[in-house]
């Protein structure tokens, strides 16, 4: 026996478990769709560098900064490496990690 | 958020903040570079190190996403308030968090850490050069 479906049914019995799951989706979702893509390790970067606290504009030409042999000497530290950055020879420590 | 920055204003602000409680509380600088390398990792974070106003006085905190590498860099001064063995704390402190996606956590957390080891009492004319 086919009993007629009315509005009234449709709308108890689907409109609201529909309903119902786009308020949860949402609230699932929400964060992620606000904060943008999130960092997952081991997958690719897709975001420009950003430094913070990063290099002045008003730094000084480094052509007029005193000879890098002028600077006081300093007891090595345990483990310190030395930096080849930059054709600098500068005494820097340190440590590093991967995950 | 603009689609593809690495972090919100508020991580930002949250970063910066802990950037700036690290330098009061041990007087040094510190600088935060989260990007991809040129090259190898550490010598890139020396570059990085040396574009500073002060790199001796600096600790810069070198992440690599993408290399899933992190470096700290202490200058030839601030290697002596900064132990090699306190910054590997603080990075394995900031490994464990990276490890679980949270970049900014693991910043925040691994900055101040860095600032409150490299943080050292007062003493009267004992960190002066000595004068003849």
């Amino acid at each position: 026996m086919i009993t007629e479906v009315s509005g009234h049914t449709l709308l108890v019995f689907v409109g609201i478990p529909a309903l119902v799951l786009a308020v949860v989706a949402l609230l699932v979702f929400a964060p992620s769709i606000a904060n943008g893509p999130r960092y997952r390790p081991g997958l690719s970067w897709w975001a420009p560098p950003v430094w913070i606290n990063g290099p002045t504009a008003t730094k000084p030409d480094p052509a007029k900064l005193p000879d890098q042999h002028s600077l006081p000497e300093l007891p090595a530290a345990p483990g310190a490496t030395a930096s080849a950055g930059a054709g600098v020879a500068r005494s820097t420590g340190g440590a590093s990690a991967s995950w | 958020m603009p689609a593809g920055d690495a972090f919100t204003p508020d991580q930002l602000y949250d970063i910066e903040k802990a950037v700036r409680h690290a330098e009061e509380v041990s007087g040094l600088h510190f600088s935060v570079y989260v990007g991809g390398a040129d090259s190898e990792t550490r010598p890139f974070a020396l570059e990085l190190l040396n574009e500073l106003d002060d790199p001796d006085h600096t600790v810069l905190v070198y992440v690599d996403p993408a290399g899933r590498r992190l470096e700290i860099v202490t200058g030839a001064v601030a290697k002596r308030q900064l132990s090699d063995a306190a910054a590997g704390l603080a990075a394995l402190s900031m490994q464990t968090s990276f490890a679980t996606g949270d970049l900014t956590g693991g910043l925040v957390t691994g900055v101040q850490q860095l600032g409150e080891h490299a943080h050292q009492a007062p003493l009267l004319h004992a960190n002066e050069p000595h004068k003849q």
